[in-house]
């Protein structure tokens, strides 16, 4: 048979989907509002999956799919870390690891006057907010949030950044506390950057710190929760 | 159909078809898949800013390398680039990110026959990796028609140069739905690409009957006759080779899956 027997949407929730895959027939649920996320699309009557991952639901009724990929498709309020590719005029040019270069305009900084534009060389490293992401268009950034404050936007000074998955991304940012940054923490003492567009920033004292760190996230990425608390300690033994 | 095929495979059997993705760390996409002892490895990047110059700037563009196992790059390559980027035009969805460029590079590990569809199913998981949106995926398979008249499925390297004709074909992919009522099958016997060499017009009879509900570009009827005859119905075929991609997606890492024949 080509397809599965079952009419209600909530079979596929928390399953793995596939390009293809129809999840909801919208000409049962007339009078409904749905929000769909990323990963889904609208095809006449039904939604159908565009990019395999899991299918997730949350009260009342948005529907998307989570999926881990190496590049990062911009949506607005997310905080992402990106590198300055150009300068012009009006706007830097920033690359986020998204289909086109976002734009950061000079005067989104807080206090931002044409008399104190920051000056950027190509290469550095910025935690930024995206303020806007339509399709067709290059996504806008800003280094102040809604209100209007810097709240630690702004270019980030030494330490080491590495690049992974928006799955590990998005681990490292849930709540509670990931496993990993929690036992590390215990122990060692430095800071960390989380872009949702899969670029993590490390900083430390010493080098040492920064990398075992950097590594110890790398490589507990696909480990369980219990696993990773594991490897973490060991790795941490190895340092002693 | 008692033929004598290498391993004892029947008329109607596939090499077992294994297929991996996520094997190459720095591009943004791919797998790695094989039939039998036919290996081909895609990787792909993208989406990039910008499209090339005679691209249309409002839709997504898809630029394919072809790079052969050894030797320069000729005129085959140049028609085996083409055929995959129609196929894949065809599967993916190209409004999502207007003017950008999305280039799929297919490497030949090793050619034992078979090669088109063992391309096509590389670079549609290259593809799923990369998390460049589709419509469906793609299944493929190619057929031969030999000296005596029998007709072959999958064929190797030895059987295909033997063959008086071959035609290799792409479907979209059999899916899960949740409407199971409505279904509208018509939809699945769609063609995405035939692609053939020789064709015995004569010994088409009655084949061209069962060949109606079918829609797509084909050039004459001889593909049709091949397809359904060893097939009971084109679904069980495109469902089998569809549930290869299903388990090895599910893993976040390199998984190996194992499928024979039916």
């Amino acid at each position: 048979m080509e397809s599965k027997p079952s009419t209600t949407p909530s079979s596929f929730i928390d399953q793995q989907v596939f390009p293809g895959d129809v999840v909801l027939d919208l000409s049962k649920m007339a009078n409904q509002t749905i929000k769909l996320g990323g990963g889904l699309r609208q095809d006449g009557d039904v939604i159908s999956v565009m990019k395999a991952g899991k299918l997730r639901f949350s009260k009342p009724n948005k529907y998307w799919v989570e999926s881990s990929n190496k590049r990062y498709v911009p949506s607005a309020g997310d905080n992402v870390l990106g590198i300055v590719v150009d300068a012009k005029a009006d706007n830097f040019l920033v690359d986020i690891k998204g289909p086109t270069l976002a734009f950061l305009p000079v005067l989104a900084f807080e206090g931002g006057t044409r008399r104190n534009i920051p000056k950027f060389e190509m290469g550095t490293l910025l935690y930024v907010r995206v303020v806007k992401a339509n399709t067709g268009m290059n996504p806008e950034l800003s280094c102040m949030d809604a209100s209007g404050k810097a709240a630690e936007y702004g270019p980030l000074k030494e330490g080491f950044m590495f690049e992974s998955s928006t799955g590990l991304s998005r681990t490292l940012l849930s709540s509670p506390t990931c496993p990993v940054l929690e036992t590390l923490g215990k122990k060692l003492a430095f800071e960390i950057a989380v872009g949702l567009n899969g670029r993590v920033w490390v900083n430390a004292a010493s080098p040492s710190i920064v990398v075992l760190v950097a590594n110890t996230i790398m490589k507990t990425e696909s480990l369980s929760p219990v696993q990773q608390k594991i490897k973490v300690e060991s790795l941490m033994q190895r340092m002693r | 159909m008692d033929l004598e095929r290498e391993g004892g495979r029947g008329a109607n059997q596939l090499r077992p078809i294994d297929c991996s993705r996520n094997v190459l760390s720095r591009a943004h996409g791919s797998a790695s898949c094989s039939h039998g002892e036919t290996r081909v490895l895609a990787a792909v990047y993208g989406p990039k800013a910008g499209t090339k110059k005679n691209e249309n700037p409002e839709k997504a563009c898809i630029e394919v390398i072809w790079k052969p196992k050894s030797g320069q790059i000729g005129k085959p390559e140049k028609e085996f680039e083409m055929i995959l980027k129609r196929t894949l035009q065809n599967i993916c969805l190209l409004n999502v990110h207007p003017n950008t460029t999305t280039s799929i590079i297919v490497q030949v590990v090793h050619d034992d026959g078979s090669l088109l569809p063992c391309a096509i199913h590389a670079a549609c998981a290259a593809l799923i990796d990369a998390g460049i949106p589709l419509k469906y995926l793609a299944v493929s398979i190619s057929c031969c028609l030999t000296e005596s008249g029998k007709i072959l499925l999958d064929p190797n390297k030895l059987e295909e140069q033997k063959m008086k004709a071959f035609v290799c074909l792409a479907f979209p992919s059999s899916v899960h739905s949740t409407l199971m009522e409505r279904f509208d099958k018509t939809i699945w016997h769609k063609l995405i690409h035939s692609n053939n060499k020789g064709g015995m017009v004569e010994e088409i009879g009655k084949a061209v009957e069962v060949s109606g509900f079918i829609n797509g570009r084909i050039p004459h009827d001889f593909p049709e006759g091949v397809y359904i005859r060893n097939v009971k119905n084109g679904n069980s075929m495109r469902e089998k080779v569809s549930n290869l991609y299903r388990p090895v997606l599910k893993a976040n890492g390199v998984l190996m899956f194992w499928f024979a024949g039916w």
